[in-house]
């Protein structure tokens, strides 16, 4: 089920290349037909999966034999935070492949490189075995760079340039990393279940620590973590909206998942640690990304600095799941916060994205300065962007207050300075965000922009559904909690 | 079914609003019949004690039940929100008037929820779902940018005070591992004293104490209704409410009573030297606001929850109309400059109104909120009699300001001043919350007063001939004292020291060089910072990247580029000498041939046979060496 949930949108992605020359129209229906294949087969796979106190972690495993002799195999399965961000990421590719792009005339190329995007993030984080899970996490770097670079306005190919030798140093951080972790545990294994079940490295301290680190900062590039993060915003900005919507929503996710599955659970005593200086370094990011992103004129540059806000509650949530103080429930209470954190802001953000798209296909231009008074000509516009952006800012009744309420609530038990100082990002962000929305859609109108168009049918209906899931998440997330937190319980009462 | 309670209101905003229709008698009748709705469902709920639970996860549980307490606000909310309402439909600009009653409604479920609210998540979510609401309410006139603008100051400000929830939820979950009221016993020693302090900082911040009360003068650039309804029942009564509810569990803190105490006393005084001062019509009542719930604040601080929700609820009677009467003067003189108004006899009927509640804001005997205020002047008197004295001097301020609201906006100016009346709506609205500050002179009946207390199972505090005495005194001293302002000040605080005064001591501007602006600045450096510095680190290595790989080129010039030349010398020398050898095999070649001919020619007498083999052979071998040759030249 799983397996064909990656390989669908592979093959579709080959398919679109090889496809005689059809029209835009077809080629994007399509692609929308294979993008909705992954979505449906995690529905099934969440109505089946079983969150039971006797229940296994990972379920729907697949093993399919690769290279036996180093212990590498096409492993794929599931647990309830990888379901989760799944089934999430599956839903905004969807969304961002139907919505209207501009794809300059090569429609099959851009199509081609979404489907193949989604089907290595997709395979990111269902892998069970670290060499498949690296070769997922290095390819979804082509994808954006070619997404960014061809398809992306202004300074597109330096600013895909730089994502790509950026997160690739990253990468091979973690490559390195990953074969210090497989080489540590004795024979050679890549299988992830295995590894979780050995802790390899355990008691050995430069060693782990270096390995450690090398996660933490091939991770932290990809999350991104202060002060990491100075390739996300030149990415974002010359980034297609729908692009950006995924390298927000979805890549950025795969560096705190990561954080989860690898060290977290396979080296839980060196990650124990070393949590208190990984919660600082995620406050820092909490606060420096709120007010870098209040400093910020430009509407995306502002947007995308939130997201280094909103990881950094994320990032904060594991660190203090993983210190091995204070009680299990909080423990747990933070780890499930920052899964579910991932799940709404890839929504949100993801939505607030595509929103961008919006101003930039209607009028090229990014600065907030430009604009004003458009709740007269585009009042759906201004409603989705007012619910995204309060759904951003952590109001109660959507799903970003879920989150980062547990996240708040788990981590006082264990750094309550951190989870203290952490809050005054939640106050920064409810300014920048009323003052973008402000800027954006109150207050005189500028006569140029009599024309700006209001959302379309499909830009409704596409952001209708992003934020529909976010009211839902919100008001009632109880099927979500369950799910997540049936895999954060094991992984908390492990250690 | 409790939850009912939230969700009518709020189901009802958003059908009103997909409805669409804009009529004013349509949108007044849904909001009203909502309103009547919920205070039937409110008093079922108390009579029944309803309560609900809506399990999120196993360690997020939302509990709402209702106390005696709660379920007087519980049924306070809905009962003035019902002529708000009501009036809002009426006297409410129309475009966005389908949106501004849908908010409204949203707004009265939010603040049942937190009224209902049994744990601290599910008091948060309705205490911040309140604060969003405000801002949309007061940034409702958007065309005009400084409405959003207020509605952003008003936000972010108890935006600040809600981190103080955040931060007692978290140390209430860290004492208890729970976050629900029944468990706060549990709680002792740092993490209570956190749940206190942040619960109170939170109070504070949404019922305008300073230091935050500069927030709701910003909140005046919402409509009327608005106003009256965030002042009387919803948003600011939140705080007071809020430390009523939980007053048994935060004064167990040693430093609580005190804290809440000063704050009060500070905010009620302070606050009426401004509204003394105000100019604006509203910013006056909004001033009043902080200083009346300044006082509510000195009751629970005193240990008497009880006094401070029946103040409340007095409060809220007495402040709606006023606020009503006012947005019906200002649009009649498009502006709020209270010396442009005295509209006594243009608009009689909102006059006598606003003067019976102007009364009970002065606290005249025998008024309920006269009654009100004595009980917390004898509950502050059982901390110390100066407590009781500067509760009593609070009241003789705010007579002062009554005073002059009402003569100002309502007194006879010469010439009389026309305008057109009122709707008949607004009339009513006007006129029943009128009515029911009469009605709440029954508070005075000690048989009424103690059938009150049985039912909330509270005590009232014991009153004092002397006091009452002090306090009519006081009363009559700034009735007359406002009236004088009037006479011969109607321009005060229009300029120089009162206008400071008037803006809260200056307070907003204080905030603004020592928050605000540094937060601001400080942004736009970090977001330089964040450019300049931050991406230094990288940019430097990708220069050392670039600069190393330039090198490597260099190198790569150097000697690859060296070997290839030298191929190619070493090449053209093979050529050159092959060329030359090739020239002598050449020319040697057919030399040689046409010697070998001529010598074969010479032979050929002798030799008839065997001299053609001998001639191919030598053919194959020139040729050989010819491709060879040409090979290695080419």
């Amino acid at each position: 089920m799983l397996t064909l949930a990656i390989l669908v949108p592979l093959l579709g992605a080959f398919a679109l290349l090889f496809l005689p020359n059809a029209c835009e129209q077809t080629t994007r229906r399509i692609a929308i037909g294979v993008a909705a294949v992954p979505l449906v087969l995690l529905l099934i796979v969440w109505a089946r999966f079983d969150t039971g106190a006797g229940a296994a972690a990972f379920q729907q495993v697949a093993t399919v034999p690769w290279i036996p002799s180093l212990g590498v195999a096409w492993r794929v399965g599931v647990d309830g935070i990888a379901l989760a961000i799944s089934a999430m990421s599956a839903v905004l590719f969807l969304a961002a492949i139907a919505w209207p792009a501009e794809t300059k005339q090569r429609a099959r190329a851009y199509y081609a490189w979404f489907l193949f995007l989604e089907a290595v993030s997709l395979g990111v984080f269902m892998a069970l075995d670290l060499l498949l899970f690296y070769v997922f996490f290095d390819l979804s770097l082509v994808g954006m760079y070619f997404l960014i670079g061809r398809w992306g306005h202004d300074d597109a190919p330096r600013a895909a340039l730089k994502f790509f030798v950026y997160t690739f140093a990253g990468s091979l951080a973690i490559l390195l990393a990953i074969l210090g972790l497989s080489l540590g545990s004795g024979s050679l294994t890549f299988d992830m279940r295995e590894l979780i079940a050995r802790q390899p490295l355990a008691g050995m301290d430069v060693r782990s620590a270096l390995v450690l680190l090398g996660f933490v900062f091939g991770f932290g590039i990809k999350t991104p973590l202060f002060p990491l993060h100075t390739w996300l915003p030149p990415a974002h900005v010359n980034a297609p909206g729908p692009v950006s919507a995924i390298l927000a929503g979805v890549l950025l996710k795969m560096g705190v998942y990561g954080l989860i599955r690898i060290p977290f659970s396979m080296m839980s005593a060196t990650f124990a640690r070393y949590a208190l200086p990984l919660g600082i370094l995620a406050v820092i990011s909490i606060l420096w990304g709120s007010l870098v992103a209040l400093g910020q004129q430009d509407l995306k540059r502002r947007i995308a600095y939130t997201s280094v806000n909103h990881m950094g509650y994320a990032v904060l949530g594991v660190a203090a799941a993983g210190a091995m103080v204070a009680s299990e429930s909080g423990r747990q209470l933070a780890l499930t916060g920052a899964v579910v954190e991932m799940v709404a802001h890839g929504l949100t953000t993801g939505a607030l994205f595509l929103i961008t798209a919006v101003f930039w296909q209607r009028a090229r231009e990014y600065d907030m300065q430009a604009y004003g008074g458009l709740a007269q000509v585009a009042p759906r516009l201004t409603a989705a962007a007012t619910v995204a952006a309060f759904a951003s800012l952590g109001l109660p009744g959507l799903a970003g207050f879920v989150a980062e309420f547990q996240i708040f609530a788990g981590t006082f038990a264990t750094y309550p300075w951190l989870a203290g100082i952490g809050l005054l990002g939640i106050l920064i962000t409810a300014a920048l965000f009323l003052q973008l929305l402000q800027r954006l859609f109150f207050g005189e109108m500028q006569s140029r922009r009599a024309s700006f168009a209001d959302l379309c049918m499909r830009e409704t209906l596409l952001l209708g559904v992003l934020l529909l899931l976010v009211v839902a998440i919100g008001v009632y997330p109880h099927a979500l909690l369950a799910v997540i937190d049936s895999a954060s319980a094991t992984l908390v009462r492990s250690r | 079914m409790l939850w009912m309670l939230v969700l009518l209101p709020m189901l009802a905003g958003a059908a009103l609003f997909a409805a669409g229709s804009e009529r004013r008698a349509w949108l007044a009748l849904v909001a009203g019949a909502t309103m009547a709705a919920m205070v039937l469902l409110a008093t079922f709920a108390a009579a029944g004690s309803w309560h609900g639970e809506l399990l999120w996860s196993p360690m997020l549980v939302l509990h709402v039940a209702l106390t005696p307490l709660s379920a007087a606000v519980a049924l306070l909310v809905p009962a003035v929100a019902l002529p708000v309402l009501a009036y809002a439909a009426f006297h409410e600009e129309r475009p966005g008037l389908r949106r501004l009653l849908a908010l409204l409604l949203l707004f009265v479920g939010a603040m049942e929820l937190l009224v209902i609210a049994a744990d601290l998540l599910t008091l948060l979510i309705g205490w911040e779902l309140v604060g969003a609401c405000s801002w949309a309410l007061i940034a409702h006139q958007w065309r005009d940018a400084s409405r959003p603008a207020s509605g952003l100051y008003a936000s972010v400000m108890t935006r600040l005070g809600d981190l103080g929830m955040f931060l007692a939820a978290m140390a209430a979950f860290a004492g208890s591992g729970s976050f629900a009221y029944a468990d706060l016993a549990q709680l002792h020693g740092l993490p209570l004293a956190l749940l206190t302090f942040g619960l109170l900082l939170s109070a504070a911040s949404k019922s305008g104490q300073l230091p935050f009360s500069p927030w709701l003068f910003r909140a005046m650039a919402g409509p009327t209704s608005v106003s009256a309804l965030l002042h009387a029942a919803t948003m600011v009564a939140a705080g007071a409410y809020l430390l009523a509810r939980l007053q048994p569990e935060l004064s167990r803190v040693a430093w609580f009573a005190p804290a809440t105490i000063a704050i009060g006393l500070t905010t009620a005084l302070a606050g009426g030297v401004v509204a003394i001062v105000q100019s604006h019509a509203k910013k006056l009542l909004a001033a009043s606001t902080s200083a009346h719930f300044g006082l509510m604040f000195i009751a629970v601080g005193a240990g008497y929850p009880a006094v401070a929700v029946a103040h409340l609820v007095a409060h809220a009677c007495f402040k709606a109309p006023l606020f009503l009467a006012a947005g019906i003067a200002g649009q009649r003189i498009d502006g709020y400059t209270l010396a442009r108004m005295r509209l006594g006899h243009a608009l009689p009927w909102v006059a006598t109104m606003s003067g019976v509640a102007a009364l009970a804001l002065a606290g005249v005997p025998p008024l309920g909120a006269a009654w009100t205020k004595e009980a917390i002047a004898a509950a502050g008197g059982q901390i110390s009699p100066w407590l009781a004295a500067a509760v009593l001097l609070a009241g003789g301020l705010s007579a002062v300001y009554a005073a002059r609201f009402q003569g100002l906006a309502f007194g006879f100016g010469d010439p009389p001043v026309q305008a057109e009346p009122p709707h008949r709506i607004e009339r009513m609205a006007i006129g029943l919350l009128a009515l029911v500050t009469l009605v709440l002179s029954l508070l005075w009946l000690p048989r009424i007063r103690a059938a009150l207390g049985e039912l909330l199972g509270v005590v009232w505090p014991a009153s004092d001939a002397l006091a009452l005495a002090a306090s009519l005194l006081l009363a009559a001293l700034g009735l007359a004292t406002g009236y004088l302002l009037v006479r011969r000040h109607p321009m005060l605080g229009q300029a120089g020291a009162p206008a400071a005064v008037a803006d809260w001591w200056g307070l907003p501007t204080l905030l603004r060089m020592s928050v605000s602006m540094p937060v601001l600045l400080l942004a736009s450096a970090a977001a330089r910072a964040d450019d300049a510095l931050i991406d230094a680190a990288p940019r430097a290595v990708a220069w050392l990247g670039r600069r190393t790989a330039t090198r490597i080129a260099r190198d790569d010039d150097a000697v690859v580029d060296r070997g290839v030349r030298a191929t190619e010398t070493f090449t053209t020398a093979l050529a050159v000498f092959g060329r030359r050898l090739g020239e002598r095999i050449a020319d040697g070649l057919p030399e040689g041939a046409a010697a070998l001919v001529s010598l074969g020619g010479l032979d050929a007498r002798r030799l008839q046979t065997g001299l053609s083999q001998h001639y191919v052979a030598m053919l194959a071998i020139g040729g050989a060496l010819l491709t060879v040759i040409l090979l290695l030249g080419s």
